[in-house]
């Protein structure tokens, strides 16, 4: 009997034992608990550094979005339209931006939101030393005119100041919180449409949004807004089918397929990200080889991009040799097939530079980027012209100090989003910067770059497509392609794909009809 | 028994030190430059430097290490280097997502195991065959491969369960059940399989044993020599396998937490371990081997208690 008894015991010790841990606090994940008709449940990728402002960075946005307000709107379309700021005035060389202030705005507790908190709030982003504070390296300084007008000094005209006011940089936060240390990071306080819920907030896997009393601007249809984070996007599809993701942003090729499998889920297409090798390395400082414009032409006929956008992207995708994107000034749809796939022209060409006998090439191998069928085909179609490419695999932790701290690469091979702003475009991948480490520049750029910067995109049209041309002829990247990205739902939210942006902005979602 | 606590405790103690050591000397090695990682590339190298310096990251690593451990041993392991968030509020929020799954593998396999390997190992014949084909097989199949179906089938299918996400118990109870069913199911088919070989071998072993001969000569009904003799003694050598697995899952926990969507440490050990989050890699790397050493004291008493002989150890 005494034994039997204890058998019991031991059973039930083991039985609660679930209970008790499992009780000692709630768990995130998964879909919101109540999923009324208002409640929205997204899924994402991505996962932000944390919720300061000085952190933002342009794929995490709507998480920043749904708390802070930006001092310029972002529409779907591109255009810019009021938010924290109601109007703007460049003077006429794109040296002065003169912001007025929405008045009547404050801060959670009170705080009021004028020019002094806008000062404060740009710079501290831009010695904040976040991932875009280099965005306002321009402004030399910001100058309060009176509690509702600033203007920012520009030490160079710069005509993408517009699309850092509605990103990253634009983000306003509660000047009152800067005192406190970290505590923004987890704890963020802006004038946003939503209040972050830290009680159903699981900071690496869910945050709940929930309607921030008293929101100055437009009602969003949802009145709470739950953000997941996934490191796969086979959970995110299965989630989707099941309804427990209501949208989400789905880049792989295979994925996009499943989800589409599904006749409930809606999807629509949006081409943002290209997938290319960009060349840092164009004065040869690491693979001499590189500096002669023919071996990087060369490069670009070796490649067959069509069978890799088949074999790997099941055709997902539009075929392209230039780095600007179809919304820019300086696209040219005639670029797009500039380089065909011709090897014997490549060899060729490295015969001229004097290269008949090939070279090595070693670029880095980020597994997240660069599939064991990209890393195949690149090295059979380079192989077949006589360049050895070799794969030097990198993992999360060094990827980042190899290639940009060390330099030991002359390339690399990477997603890169297609902004539609041209300026932004520039700044990315044709200044000095990280894209182009080495600071390399020629002849025609150094021309063409002072034409461009003073003036409005459209107006500098001609001279961004003679830059756009000069940058393909030159063989300054190997691009591969655009790769159409596909938003899904689960059939109960419409969702409007952003221009410029892989993501949606937190504004873009509502109810289905 | 209370000494022989208070010495695995010790032990233990000693155990955690070591491999804090280890750990923290281990993790210090690769070249990643946290500052770099944080601020992106874009940033100049002051700040990276600066950024570098107010995380102590340019001091030796034995002074960073003697810091860590200054403040672990009072519960202190600090805030996210990434996310900012305070450490053991992070992982007191996943470990019952995973706790909820080693728990739940755990009971399902002791049932059906201890059920399978006792009716394989008293009738024998086709009975034994049929268990003995379903452990080779469960144990054979890819665990991944099995997790994938059992979504397929019974998620995106069938409906029964959510594909993915977690409720806590607190939240649902039945949100709970309905969340953690299929990821247990996933990891208990190779555990069910595993200890239920085992559970099989032992019966076998000790029916064959002269005391079960003799109980049987008395008379004794043959379920209660079963209950209370046969299955009592071949339970020691399964309830080491079944401590194991349960050791075992904190890495199996992992696959399934992704497949899942699973917000539990598996995934937390992976998203951080990558990009070389210290302060929450080595809270992590002691909640681990906690469990571990409390699973194996917690495995030893029970085998005692069930095998006076094994007492002494």
């Amino acid at each position: 009997m005494k034994k039997s008894a204890r058998v019991a015991i031991a059973a039930l010790a083991l039985l609660a034992a679930p209970t008790v841990l499992a009780g000692c606090s709630d768990s995130g994940g998964g879909a919101a608990p109540d999923s009324g008709p208002k409640a929205l449940s997204i899924a994402t990728m991505t996962l932000p550094q944390s919720l300061d402002p000085k952190d933002a960075s342009g794929s995490a946005l709507p998480f920043f979005q749904a708390v802070y307000d930006t001092l310029v709107k972002r529409e779907p379309d591109g255009s810019y339209s009021p938010m924290l700021a109601t109007e703007w005035k460049y003077n006429e060389d794109l040296t002065e931006l003169a912001l007025t202030l929405r008045s009547g705005v404050k801060f959670d507790d009170g705080t009021p939101f004028d020019a002094e908190a806008v000062k404060a709030n740009m710079e501290r982003f831009r010695k904040g030393g976040g991932a875009q504070a280099k965005t306002l390296n321009d402004v030399k300084t910001i100058k309060v005119v009176d509690a509702a007008h600033v203007t920012l000094e520009l030490a160079q005209p710069n005509p993408a100041m517009l699309f850092y006011l509605s990103d990253a940089a634009g983000l306003m936060a509660n000047p009152a919180d800067f005192a406190k240390g970290d505590a923004l990071k987890t704890k963020p306080s802006g004038t946003g449409p939503y209040d972050l819920d830290q009680n159903l907030t699981f900071i690496g896997t869910r945050w709940t949004f929930t309607r921030a009393p008293g929101y100055w601007g437009a009602r969003l249809p949802y009145d709470t807004v739950t953000i997941n984070y996934f490191d796969n996007e086979t959970a995110i599809v299965n989630g989707l089918k099941t309804g427990q993701v209501n949208a989400a942003l789905i880049q792989d090729a295979d994925q996009q397929i499943s989800a589409e499998s599904d006749p409930k889920v809606k999807s629509t297409k949006q081409e943002f990200d290209f997938q290319g090798l960009v060349l840092f390395d164009r004065g040869g400082m690491v693979t001499p080889e590189l500096r002669d414009p023919r071996v990087r032409q060369a490069l670009n006929y070796a490649i067959d991009r069509k069978t890799m956008l088949e074999k790997i992207r099941q055709n997902r995708g539009e075929i392209t040799n230039q780095v600007f994107g179809p919304s820019t000034a300086a696209y040219k749809p005639e670029l797009d097939g500039h380089y065909s796939h011709d090897p014997a022209k490549a060899r060729e060409l490295l015969k001229e530079a004097g290269l008949g006998g090939g070279f090595t090439l070693k670029l880095p191998r980020i597994a997240a980027i660069v599939s064991d069928a990209l890393a195949a085909s690149l090295q059979a179609d380079l192989g077949a012209v006589g360049i050895k490419l070799s794969w030097e695999d990198v993992d999360a932790g060094s990827a980042i100090k190899r290639i940009f701290t060390d330099r030991a690469f002359s390339g690399l091979v990477m997603n890169i989003g297609q902004s539609s702003t041209d300026w932004v475009v520039v700044g990315e991948l044709v200044l000095p910067g990280a894209f182009n480490m080495f600071g390399y520049t020629d002849d025609t750029v150094k021309e063409l770059l002072p034409k461009i910067q003073g003036r409005d995109a459209q107006a500098a049209k001609a001279e961004l497509q003679a830059l756009n041309e000069h940058l393909v002829k030159d063989g300054w990247f190997v691009p591969f392609y655009r790769m159409t990205f596909l938003h899904v739902s689960d059939g109960t939210v419409t969702i409007t794909p952003q221009d410029g942006m892989a993501v949606p902005s937190i504004y873009n979602y509502a109810p289905a009809k | 028994m209370l000494s022989f606590i208070a010495r695995r405790t010790a032990a233990g103690a000693v155990l955690l030190f070591v491999i804090s050591f280890l750990s923290y000397t281990l993790l210090s090695i690769p070249d990643t430059d946290v500052g770099r990682q944080l601020l992106g590339q874009g940033a100049s190298q002051d700040l990276v430097d600066a950024r570098n310096a107010a995380l102590g990251l340019d001091r030796p690593t034995a002074v960073q290490y003697a810091d860590w451990l200054a403040h672990a041993v009072r519960g202190d392991f600090g805030t996210s280097w990434f996310s900012g968030e305070n450490v053991m509020r992070a992982i007191a929020n996943r470990l019952p997502v995973t706790i909820s799954l080693m728990v739940g593998v755990t009971l399902v396999t002791a049932v059906l195991a201890f059920g399978l390997g006792v009716w394989a190992g008293v009738r024998r014949g086709a009975v034994d065959r049929f268990v003995q084909v379903f452990a080779v097989v469960g144990y054979a199949l890819p665990a991944f491969l099995v997790t994938l179906v059992i979504v397929l089938v019974f998620a995106v299918h069938l409906r029964w369960f959510p594909a993915i996400g977690y409720v806590g118990l607190t939240e649902s109870f039945t949100g709970w059940l309905s969340t953690v069913t299929l990821p247990v199911v996933s990891l208990a088919v190779v555990s069910v399989a595993g200890v239920a070989q085992q559970v099989r071998g032992s019966v076998i072993d000790v029916m064959r044993q002269d005391y079960v001969r003799t109980l049987r000569a008395r008379g004794l009904p043959p379920w209660r020599i079963i209950l209370r003799h046969v299955v009592r003694n071949a339970s020691a050598p399964a309830l080491a396998v079944l401590g194991m697995q349960f050791v075992g899952m904190l890495g199996g926990a992992v696959l399934v937490e992704q497949i899942f969507g699973l917000p539990g440490i598996g995934s937390m050990t992976v998203n951080y371990t990558t990009r070389g989050d210290i302060p929450v890699i080595m809270a992590l790397v002691m909640v681990s081997v906690t469990v571990v050493i409390v699973i194996n004291l917690v495995v030893d008493i029970l085998i005692g208690w069930l095998n006076p002989k094994a007492r002494i150890a």
